[in-house]
């Protein structure tokens, strides 16, 4: 044994081309056989710095050193023959090819000129039970659900002889049975004497797991301490700047007419995930209605049939008592519909197109914006700037592509773009998935805010502290029924969601 | 079904198994690239460059084996050329394609009238054909033989080559990686493959199938080169590999398609149907194929 860390980092920065300073002179070390936590907004820098340890990026100064030694980790080819696997936040896996498949992916068992397929289903089968992360190593990864995509993700980087597992925000697309199951494996792992990195901006997950905090904020190492000497308000402090973590309650509150009934609703689709059965709803004017349930429950299927997207198989939906039956999206946004959609970058913009174009977008015909065949382009960009200050947006100018911006600030320019159309009825779906904390409680209040001002808001999200913070009422789906409704209050917990999200009871 | 006079039918078959040929290896080439991620538009280039190098080589050897050779050279080559006009110099790869088709029609002609002094046609040039096959026995048996026996031999090669690529791709470590690229490259690369070097690959394989599609054009089919002989083969396998989903099986049933409807188309025009009108066949059943299969696409789409 030396004394040399397993991992350190020696004064890395990295400048993108575009200039931005993602890391800046960061220094800090990481010991063999511990579950190490990185904490950070986004944009803090932390999965750039991964990126770089796992050879995806390269560091514009400053030298990674294992076991002491200095070594130029140039593709993720030379970080796996270091033993340094990593665990993306967007999956590295092949849709439609099989778990085993998956795997072996680049280190293909052969027998002759093929694959050896008997071989390469064992490796799996072995490895599985090795780390009892049991997954089908038949199944094409498409049709498995996140969570069993995730265990697959870490199978894959664990058949490559790791003896460091990146893990980037792995919790983020987890229910939290999941998020528990996931955490004894991983403590497996570590009792197995592997090194664990594990990002995350969720306290409570580091607190769980981990038991050495690092903490970026803006591209700067701003903390670095073992947990047993850290209070959480301390860690938060430094992971937020100045600025507090800004709560939110709401519940209860009295409600106007209906705005949006849904009447039997069902929706037969190809894929189960997206089917719906016979639901019956209605969302008030002026209540925030969230909707809980595991990923692939129905809530596509419901967005689809509220937006006009697809026309339900049975049933009715009504905007303030008439039908809408037949009307298409343009219909229903005229009738007052804003939607905020889950994938931000492929339903909520265009990459490729700038911010004034996506800011402007559906508004573009509105007298403002175009006169005859032509559109105003100063009114729209001054239309642009405006909503980029007011929403605190951080790009590189109003001429961008939305591709420029991370996921947190994408979000607030689509969601500036919604609200500014003063909607009688907003669908947010998972409006702050993978967006900093700040970013996010600024959302919060401007959904409350909508709320108040008499929109019926129908909010759809993973994140159980989200629901908890900002709903009036819950519906819980599973399997495409509603298989719970209730008042939200101060003693509603994500433990009592749990059982009927996993299908467990049905209070409906 | 009883009325269905069989020997009648069947004497079609050695029409549509021609007609398919160039069909098929071309859509085989167009399979293999686009699996990698790297649709090859510049099919029809590289046939009609094929099909000229084989003129060209077999005449100037004496050797059809020559000509041919030449010809899977030349295909494979222009991949290449596409592949670094792709990766090396960045362009974009469906312009470098219909480029690369554009030269090749420019370039054929020009050649053809520098050597010949003929810009039609390739008549003076002692050019060699490449032979049929007759299977001893098999050929003999009424039916099977004249199903299985006496055809070009690029047309066995090009039927044979289909369980070929099909295994290829799907139970060899270079057909995976093949694929992971195509679908995602990101993947591809964490798994530390290297991206670019299998699609560099993937275009010269490609190449070196259209070639010797367009080999088949010029000695087998005819025993000459004339001036855009490819005549749209190339966009009709590209239309066959898109029909096909994917699989080497599927490129095959979608070729064969393409390929009785003009062996049809060819047949009637002697039945005193207009020809012009029964020329259009060809090119009006791959729209017909791909309006199904697009709305069928669609469908799929909004359901899921």
């Amino acid at each position: 044994m030396t004394n040399a860390p397993l991992v350190a980092f020696a004064g890395i920065s990295k400048t993108y081309g575009n200039g931005t300073l993602a890391l800046d002179d960061v220094s800090f070390s990481i010991a063999g056989g511990v579950i190490h936590a990185i904490c950070g907004e986004n944009g803090a820098g932390k999965s750039t710095l991964m990126k770089i340890l796992f050879g995806l990026e390269q560091p514009s100064s400053g030298a990674v050193l294992l076991d002491g030694k200095a070594v130029a980790i140039t593709s993720p080819r030379v970080a796996a023959g270091q033993g340094i696997g990593m665990v993306h936040q967007h999956f590295s896996l092949v849709p439609s090819l099989s778990v085993t498949e998956n795997i072996v992916l680049g280190q293909e068992p052969r027998r002759g000129a093929f694959i050896d397929r008997a071989a390469a289903r064992q490796r799996v089968v072995d490895l599985a039970q090795r780390y009892n992360l049991l997954v089908d190593p038949d199944a094409v990864v498409r049709t498995l659900s996140v969570a069993a995509q995730q265990k697959v993700e870490i199978l894959k980087a664990l058949s490559r002889d790791v003896r460091v597992l990146i893990l980037d925000e792995p919790t983020a697309v987890l229910t939290p049975p999941e998020t528990d199951e996931l955490f004894e494996r991983l403590r497996d792992l570590r009792a197995a004497g592997l090194t664990i990195l594990f990002i995350s901006h969720k306290l409570r997950e580091v607190r769980a797991l981990a038991s050495h905090v690092t903490v970026l904020r803006a591209g700067r190492l701003v903390g670095d301490a073992p947990l047993d000497a850290i209070e959480d308000d301390a860690i938060a402090r430094l992971v937020m700047g100045q600025a507090e973590r800004p709560k939110l309650k709401r519940g209860g509150r009295v409600s106007g007419a209906a705005t949006v009934t849904l009447a039997d609703v069902s929706l037969a689709a190809r894929d189960a995930a997206d089917r719906l059965h016979d639901l019956d709803l209605a969302i008030h004017a002026g209540e925030i209605l969230g909707v809980a349930g595991v990923d692939g429950s129905g809530q596509r299927g419901l967005v689809s049939v509220l937006t006009g997207r697809i026309q339900p198989s049975a049933g009715a939906i009504a905007y303030d008592g008439h039908s809408i039956a037949g009307l298409g999206t343009a219909a229903l946004r005229q009738r007052g519909l804003a939607h905020l959609p889950a994938d931000r970058f492929h339903d909520g913009g265009s990459k490729r197109m700038s911010l004034v174009e996506n800011a402007i977008a559906g508004a573009h015909r509105l007298a403002a914006f175009s006169s005859g065949p032509f559109l105003k382009r100063r009114a729209m960009e001054a239309r642009t700037v405006q909503m980029i200050e007011r929403y605190n947006v951080r790009a590189p100018g109003p001429k961008a592509p939305l591709a420029a911006l991370s996921g947190g600030n994408a979000q607030k320019l689509i969601a500036a773009r919604e609200f500014a159309t003063e909607p009688r009825f907003l669908i947010a779906d998972q409006p702050t998935r993978g967006i900093d904390v700040a970013a996010a409680a600024f959302l919060h209040e401007r959904l409350s805010e909508l709320a108040e001002k008499g929109c019926a808001v129908l909010l759809i999200t993973a994140d159980l502290d989200e629901l908890l913070a900002l709903s009036d009422r819950i519906v819980v789906l599973y399997a495409g029924r509603i298989v719970a409704r209730m008042e939200n209050g101060p003693d509603l917990t994500p433990e009592r969601l749990g059982p009927s999200m996993l299908g467990l009871e049905s209070a409906a | 079904m009883s009325d269905i006079d069989f020997v009648g039918l069947l004497s079609f078959v050695p029409a549509i198994l021609r007609v398919t040929t160039p069909i098929l290896l071309a859509a085989l080439g167009v399979l293999i690239s686009d699996r990698a991620g790297v649709l090859n538009i510049g099919v029809e280039g590289m046939m009609l460059s094929g099909a000229f190098v084989g003129v060209v080589a077999s005449a100037a050897t004496g050797s059809a084996a020559a000509g041919l050779i030449g010809a899977i050279i030349v295909g494979g080559l222009l991949g290449a050329v596409l592949a670094g006009a792709v990766h090396i110099l960045k362009a974009d790869l469906i312009l470098s394609g219909i480029a690369l088709n554009i030269a090749a029609a420019a370039g054929t002609t020009l050649l053809l009238f520098l050597m010949t002094g003929d810009k039609g046609m390739s008549g003076s040039l002692a050019s060699q054909v490449l032979p049929k096959v007759t299977i001893p026995v098999i050929a003999d048996i009424p039916l099977l033989g004249t199903l299985l026996s006496g055809h070009h031999i690029l047309t066995y090669v090009a039927f044979l080559a289909v369980p070929g690529v099909g295994i290829f791709l799907t139970r060899t470590p270079l057909g995976l990686r093949l694929r992971a690229v195509g679908e995602s490259p990101e993947s591809a690369a964490i798994a530390g493959i290297n991206v670019v070097r299998v699609q560099v690959m993937a275009l010269i394989v490609s190449g070196a199938f259209v070639g010797t599609g367009g080999a088949f054009l010029s000695m087998g089919y005819v025993s000459w080169f004339s001036q855009d002989m490819s005549a749209g083969r190339g966009f009709i396998a590209l239309a066959a590999e898109v029909m096909g989903h994917g699989s080497a099986s599927g490129t095959m049933f979608a070729s064969l398609l393409l390929g009785a409807a003009e062996a049809i188309a060819v047949a009637l025009q002697g039945r005193g149907l207009p020809s012009e009108l029964m020329q259009t066949v060809p090119y009006i059943v791959p729209v017909i194929a791909l309006v199904v299969y697009a709305r069928r696409r669609q469908r799929l789409l909004a359901r899921a």
